[in-house]
């Protein structure tokens, strides 16, 4: 009793030093327990289904802003590792009865290959042949889905697969729960030193190879990262809606996430996630006005980009902390002096 | 006391107004959601023929469902399928969940139809489909009964006789050249847009016309948007096509009859160009798309029954166009749904479906029967051919788009020769008679 007590008591120093001195802190911490308990206080079906893909886009917008925004690899064929994801899984559970469980990491596995594949072809090219170069690769593959509809189903995409669980509340924990937890790996995975590493790639390669550091190896550690994560979100996606199909390949998918991340505040992992959980609910909120529905998801994002260059989660962290100019450690802006090194605060 | 009693009277009064003006006090209404790509023209179509039907049910008095009458309420659910899936499901549960809808009507995009159709099937909602062709939203039916058995095919007719009944106009355009041109071995070029859904019936094509006792002159792919296809149409001209058989559904079709036109390219085109389908195209073509044929639902004048004209002549009226195919959302409402729960007496999704799987019954399109496989299970598909549904094949004939399929068509040599009311016959344009008439 004495233990639990002395570890209690811990946890909760820990949380008033670590948590509470901090807004974004507080804020994530709530947005924590936001979305773990919600099912506590409804279980509409429709809000669930909003949140449980909210989630899942979630996954994927982090794991584009994991490869193009730290380490500046810039893929605008995104939607490749969602859409291998999504139809190895689809594939396994269909017909070798791989239960999600199995299927979903399987085909997270599988688009760590598809990683692999083109990041290899694309060591050599930097900007915007990068970009266009990634951009074709969801096309390739959508003009192989369509060309063995035997396997993949073609137009039709490959239905009648598992459901992820047997109820929507279990679905919603499943993916809020993944969710969570992969976008905390990846964001401690950008913290760490091959973090560092991504961050210095993407500000001056040559530098990088010039202090030993192998950067092949890390970019291509980056393409298989991103298409691990973006595979499980696409793996997700399929049992979730039971289907995978053509869609999860197409252009309009790899340019949303960009949207989402470039919203929300790219090299931050939390600004994807911020993004998406802001603006896919947005979009179906805007459904009462059916006409303009795309124009205002258009007006809102324009105006965030036109005065936030950085994303708005950037912006608004920035209003709220202050950078210690001489530890660099964050502080609540309404401080005079760091809470570390007691310096004055501008 | 005086002043009391004007006040009780007021109060009296707009009880009495409230009561009688408002027509769902008492009486829950029957909700209908119409689901399809509200900004485009197929989920119009939808939430048109829906509109019209709702008018004239609710203009009666509504459903008898056993001893009351209740009125229809439509939902309008964008699904914006042809741009996000997603889109599409969440309004399914959108309209179920939250708008408590008690059948559903349209659909068009197969893939996000088949993600529609399991949310319907969740909710054991009714759900007939009002756009997607593909066999497989029927086969489920079949596999799975218990699951699936709440969704039935409203319209178009399943895609293998879509594939047929094109066929069977070049067979007909190709009979017809053959006799009045004296072309011994009549050459088809088949022409197609760049497009996923073209490609097996590209594939269908190449390797029926062998069997039609024609030749493939070649095949051609021009972009769906195409501005130009004057090469194309040169090619064609030089393979010695008598007849092009076009399978379009975006604005090449409009640039490819223009510019055949204005070359005088003397060959029939045949097939399907949804463009030519639409009132606007004379104009667009500014004339040059004389003579195309194409596949067609409806056209004004052409009566499949005696429900066709009132159907047509109404839409015409009240949305001044002619109805396409998923405007028989009318259909599905009018005459599938709304006669089915009277003779059921209930709303009860199950019992409705033990009706509807056998009921036979006239729509402005022809007549609906449900299917079966040849394992005997129901697959809740629509019976195609003579007496049913067959469509029709309409030529743009001097400014006006004529029925001119079925004209006394054969569905087999012992089978009665068919004819709508209003079918016109085909006319060879005037530059291929003078090409070939020897």
């Amino acid at each position: 009793m004495a233990i639990a007590g002395f570890y209690l008591r811990r946890l909760y120093t820990i949380f008033k030093g670590e948590v509470l001195v901090l807004p974004s802190r507080v804020v994530v911490f709530l947005f924590f327990l936001a979305v773990l308990f919600l099912p506590i206080v409804t279980q509409d079906p429709y809000l669930l289904r909003i949140l449980i893909l909210t989630s899942i886009f979630a996954i994927l917008a982090a794991s584009w802003d994991l490869l193009s925004g730290f380490t500046g690899q810039l893929n605008f064929g995104h939607a490749l590792f969602f859409g291998v994801g999504a139809y190895t899984s689809a594939l396994l559970n269909l017909h070798a009865r791989i239960p999600p469980s199995g299927s979903i990491p399987l085909g997270a596995l599988a688009a760590v290959l598809a990683g692999l594949i083109i990041g290899i072809p694309c060591l050599r090219l930097r900007g915007t042949y990068l970009a266009l170069t990634t951009l074709a690769f969801p096309i390739i593959l959508m003009g192989i889905v369509f060309a063995i509809p035997s396997i993949t189903g073609g137009e039709l995409g490959v239905s009648g697969l598992d459901r992820l669980s047997r109820s929507r509340v279990s679905d919603y924990y499943i993916t809020v729960v993944l969710m969570l937890g992969l976008c905390t790996i990846m964001w401690k995975i950008t913290d760490s030193n091959t973090g560092v590493i991504f961050h210095a790639i993407r500000e001056d390669e040559l530098a990088v190879r010039t202090a030993g550091i192998n950067t092949t190896r890390y970019k291509l550690l980056a393409f298989s990262l991103s298409g691990f994560f973006a595979g499980i979100a696409g793996g997700l996606y399929a049992h979730f809606m039971r289907i995978a199909g053509p869609s999860t390949l197409e252009v309009s998918m790899s340019f949303t996430v960009v949207i989402w991340a470039v919203f929300g505040g790219i090299v931050t992992i939390y600004g994807p996630v911020g993004a998406v959980f802001i603006l896919f609910p947005v979009l179906e909120f805007l459904r009462f006005w059916p006409e303009f529905r795309m124009l205002m998801f258009a007006v809102v994002i324009l105006f965030i980009l036109l005065y936030m260059p950085d994303g708005l989660l950037p912006w608004l962290r920035d209003k709220i902390e202050e950078e210690c100019p001489r530890c660099k450690i964050r502080n609540v802006a309404t401080r005079k002096t760091c809470r570390v090194c007691t310096a004055p605060l501008d | 006391m005086k002043r009391f009693g004007f006040v009780l009277g007021v109060l009296l009064a707009v009880c009495l107004v409230m009561t009688i003006g408002s027509p769902a006090w008492g009486a829950k209404v029957i909700k209908i959601g119409v689901i399809g790509p509200m900004k485009f023209v197929q989920g119009k179509g939808h939430w048109n023929g829906a509109t019209l039907a709702a008018e004239e049910i609710n203009a009666k008095g509504g459903i008898q469902v056993g001893k009351k009458k209740m009125k229809i309420e439509l939902v309008k659910a964008d699904s914006n399928e042809f741009l996000s899936m997603t889109d599409a499901t969440n309004a399914m549960e959108l309209a179920i969940t939250r708008h408590k809808v008690d059948f559903l009507v349209g659909g068009f995009r197969t893939e996000a139809v088949l993600a529609m159709q399991d949310i319907a099937m969740d909710y054991k909602k009714i759900f007939i489909g009002c756009g997607a062709a593909h066999p497989k939203l029927c086969t489920r039916v079949a596999q799975n009964y218990d699951r699936y058995k709440y969704w039935f095919r409203g319209t178009p007719f399943n895609s293998m006789y879509l594939a047929r009944t094109c066929f069977i106009h070049m067979a007909t355009v190709g009979a017809i050249l053959k006799k009045m041109l004296n072309i011994p071995k009549v050459k088809v070029a088949i022409v197609a847009e760049k497009a996923m859904w073209v490609d097996p019936m590209v594939a269908a094509a190449k390797g029926f016309i062998p069997k039609m006792g024609m030749e493939v002159a070649g095949i051609w792919r021009p972009s769906a948007v195409a501005t130009d296809v004057t090469a194309e149409l040169s090619a064609i001209q030089r393979a010695g096509a008598h007849m092009i058989f076009t399978t379009f559904s975006s604005s090449v079709g409009i640039t490819f009859a223009r510019q055949a036109g204005e070359l005088k390219i003397p060959a029939a085109q045949v097939g399907i160009n949804v463009e030519a389908q639409k009132d606007g195209f004379w104009d667009a073509t500014e004339g040059m798309g004389n003579y195309v044929m194409t596949m067609n639902t409806y056209a004004r004048g052409v009566e499949y029954n005696e429900l066709t004209a009132p159907f047509v002549d109404k839409y015409i009226k009240k949305f001044a166009e002619v109805p396409t195919y998923t405007a028989d959302t009318y259909a599905a409402i009018i005459y599938t749904l709304a006669p089915t729960i009277e003779e059921a007496g209930t709303l009860d999704a199950d019992k409705l479906v033990a009706v509807l799987e056998n009921r036979e019954c006239m729509v402005p399109s022809g007549k609906i029967r449900y299917t079966k496989d040849t394992e005997g299970r129901h697959l809740h598909d629509l019976k195609w051919g003579p007496g049913y549904l067959t469509s029709l094949g309409t030529q743009w004939q001097d400014g006006k788009l004529k029925g001119v399929w079925p004209n006394r068509w054969k569905a087999s040599k012992d089978a009665p020769e068919i004819t709508y009311k209003g079918i016109v016959p085909y006319k060879i344009a005037p530059w291929i008679i003078d090409k070939y008439k020897k």
